[in-house]
């Protein structure tokens, strides 16, 4: 009966497969999420457990894997938005998750575990935690475990500082889930503290797909298969110096860490790569037809037609009334919904076009506004009309008043376009986030990632004085 | 056809014109002929309608009603009237403001040349003779690539004297050409009106310049309340008023205290 079952479920799995018939299994993933799901700090390619398990399945299943770098807070929101086919990112199995998604058995397995300093000897159970100061994220059920073990909490951020304090011999344990242990020893080569004992409660990672996707049948083949010849054994191994598979073992094979000064270097022309091909592209080509937005939007603020110009004014206050990043995820998490699918730069663009529209129409608006009447009326008299009048007396004449406010939106822009990472467009920050992650340097590669941007607003500057010198050509001074 | 036989046509009409701006009626059924080749000034008091008048003939307000003929070009203004129409109204005559509204982004040569350039689309070699030509006529031609800001109001008024006639216009428009300048830049102004009097050009001439439009002009329509009080040659409308109103405005502009 149950092979029956599974023979049916077998067979109407590779019929079906929509991934199989695709032939790309399409994959979500952080890529910020050391050791899980990072960039190699040496050869920059994404790797880490579950990007290597993930490579396993979609091998085992014969078709291709397509990674697609999503930030944790909106992954799900782009699996609903079939931006990717599954989830590989620790995602843990709870109830809520069964009920809303397919998850998949699971190919991480880990276990509360009690961590002290290597040469505390007093604790090798919860039974030993009575009367000690346990460091624990408040709201995580690890620090309930330690409270009714007897223990003292101290309430923290997270799990770096936890193990901060407990090198300081501030706190004497730390209970925490065992692959987050082993995660942090791995990167850390941190000696001084050690997994003193279990707690016995487990945690399971799955993959993830949107629910009735019809993929489980093969995944979980798949990770059976990877179980059982000790490849997901071996996985771990390499990324957590543990086996964290729920299965049997296998090899290992270590990574060297680098100076700060280094990785800085080696990050230059990474990044310098992600400004010249997606910062200032975007930046300049949202401008451009934002300009354009802005120009007919201010016309028809200034139509004589009432149906039009409240039409503009709806427009620029819809725009300036709502969130940036609110804009950014309607137009490439949420059209979707409605069938709209948009690629990651070109929805940045709407997006940022859209949004420059709004701001400098009222800038455009008030340099016209700024021309006398008498300019209007001259232009009228020689015969000119409307859209020539515009075209070569009044806009000259406002584009001098408009140049330094417009500057200004310019220069918000190329800071702005740095919300595009949270869309899977890989600018500047999105690169600098890459190469930080596996490495913990947040501050060099930030600090990079800013100076870029300033160099990119200097220059920027510097084109606004020659412009505004330009314009002012045939002004009193 | 002579530059002179063309300007046989270049009459103006006003029959019965009509202007309101809200409630306030401004031109209250106001006629009048303007023969060819002569200049007519308009004088009376500020708010007596005299501005409207010269800008209805330039169809900057367009009146409510009545009919305005210049040239061959005649419209009742009391019938809708086509946007083509009122840009061939538009065109016989070219207008002289009183802050003069020079293009500020544009040399004086560029001002002069931009109708003809843009709006007649003639080639640039023929219009830049021409403009500079126009510019040595108003004493400026040695300024042609001088930004306005570069000149005096005297000078600025008289570019926009040339850029006026750039568009060969059947008759000219003068909206107190001389009433924002300082009183010592007011003659070079006078003195080029005067010669394009003497050469036959078609004039209108709004002005507070009594002694001005004495000398200069054939006709002299003076306005009280949106209407024309006193018309006729300076010698009597300005040398012997038979209106009271007219008296009275006269004497308060020429003995002020």
């Amino acid at each position: 009966m149950a092979l029956l079952a599974l023979v049916s479920a077998g067979c109407g799995g590779s019929d079906e497969s929509p991934v199989k018939s695709s032939g790309v299994l399409r994959v979500g993933t952080e890529g910020v999420y050391a050791p899980f799901s990072y960039h190699d700090a040496a050869t920059g390619e994404l790797v880490g457990y579950d990007i290597d398990v993930a490579k396993a399945v979609a091998d085992k299943l014969g078709v291709r894997v397509e990674f697609v770098e999503t930030p944790w807070d909106s992954i799900f929101a782009a699996l609903e938005a079939n931006r990717f086919d599954v989830v590989a990112n620790q995602v843990t199995i709870t109830d809520e998750r069964k009920a809303k998604y397919d998850l998949s058995e699971p190919y991480a397995v880990g276990e509360g575990v009690i961590v002290t300093r290597a040469d505390d000897n007093s604790i090798t159970s919860l039974a030993d935690l009575g009367g000690k100061i346990a460091a624990e994220n408040a709201t995580s059920n690890w620090s309930e475990v330690a409270r009714q073990a007897g223990a003292r909490v101290e309430a923290v951020e997270g799990f770096t500082q936890a193990i901060k304090l407990l090198n300081q011999g501030r706190v004497d344990v730390v209970v925490n889930d065992s692959i987050a242990v082993y995660a942090y020893l791995a990167e850390t080569n941190d000696n001084s503290v050690k997994i003193a004992g279990t707690v016995g409660q487990k945690s399971e990672q799955s993959f993830a797909a949107r629910k009735n996707s019809g993929l489980l049948p093969d995944l979980n083949k798949a990770l059976d298969e990877l179980r059982a010849d000790g490849t997901l054994a071996a996985i771990s191994q390499k990324y957590l110096k543990a086996n964290a598979s729920g299965a049997p073992e296998a090899a290992e094979a270590p990574q060297q860490p680098r100076s700060t000064l280094q990785l800085v270097l080696d990050s230059l022309w990474p990044l310098a790569k992600a400004a010249i091909t997606m910062t200032i592209p975007l930046t300049i080509i949202s401008f451009a037809i934002g300009l354009v937005i802005a120009l007919v939007v201010a016309l028809a603020r200034l139509s004589s037609n009432p149906v039009i110009s409240n039409v503009a004014r709806f427009y620029v206050s819809v725009i300036r009334g709502t969130p940036l990043l609110v804009q950014l995820f309607i137009v490439f998490y949420a059209m979707p919904e409605l069938g709209v699918r948009i690629d990651p730069f070109p929805a940045a663009v709407i997006a940022f076009s859209l949004n420059v529209g709004g701001y400098a129409a009222e800038v455009i608006r008030s340099a016209i506004l700024s021309i006398p009447k008498g300019q209007w009326e001259a232009a009228e008299t020689i015969g000119m009309n409307y859209t020539t009048t515009l075209q070569r007396i009044v806009l000259p004449q406002a584009a001098r008043v408009a140049v330094p406010p417009l500057s200004n939106t310019l220069i918000s822009l190329v800071k702005d376009t740095s919300l595009a990472s949270t869309i899977l467009v890989t600018e500047l920050l999105r690169e600098a986030q890459r190469i930080a992650a596996p490495t913990f340097e947040f501050f060099a590669l930030y600090g990079t990632a800013a100076v870029y941007y300033w160099v990119i607003c200097l220059a920027l500057s510097f084109g606004q004085a020659r412009i505004e010198h330009r314009l002012e050509r045939y002004v009193a001074r | 056809m002579t530059e002179q036989d063309s300007r046989a046509e270049n009459r103006i009409t006003v029959e019965d014109v009509h202007k309101s701006f809200g409630d306030n009626e401004v031109l209250r059924g106001v006629s009048f002929e303007v023969a060819q080749g002569s200049a007519t000034t308009v004088i009376g008091p500020s708010g007596s309608g005299k501005t409207t008048l010269l800008r209805a003939l330039n169809a900057l307000d367009v009146p409510d009603s009545g009919v305005i003929q210049i040239g061959e070009e005649r419209i009742d203004f009391s019938k809708p009237v086509g946007k083509d129409q009122l840009r061939r109204y538009r065109a016989q005559s070219g207008m002289v403001f009183q802050a003069h509204n020079l293009f500020p982004h544009k040399t004086a040569l560029e001002n002069v040349t931009e109708g003809p350039l843009i709006v007649q689309k003639r080639p640039k070699d023929e219009v830049e003779a021409e403009a500079v030509e126009l510019l040595s006529k108003v004493g400026l031609a040695d300024k042609r690539d001088q930004y306005p800001y570069q000149l005096s109001g005297g000078q600025q008024q008289r570019v926009g004297i040339a850029r006026a006639l750039a568009l060969k216009p059947k008759v000219v428009l003068f909206d107190e050409p001389t009433s924002a300048l300082d009183p010592e830049l007011v003659g070079e102004v006078l003195s080029v009106i005067r010669d394009l009097a003497v050469e036959g050009w078609t004039m209108v001439i709004v002005t507070h310049e009594i002694q001005f439009a004495r000398q200069v002009s054939d006709q002299v329509l003076f306005t009280d309340h949106g209407l024309i009080l006193e018309k006729g040659p300076p010698d009597e409308v300005i040398g012997n008023p038979k209106e009271e109103r007219t008296r009275q405005f006269l004497q308060r502009i020429l003995n002020p205290l």
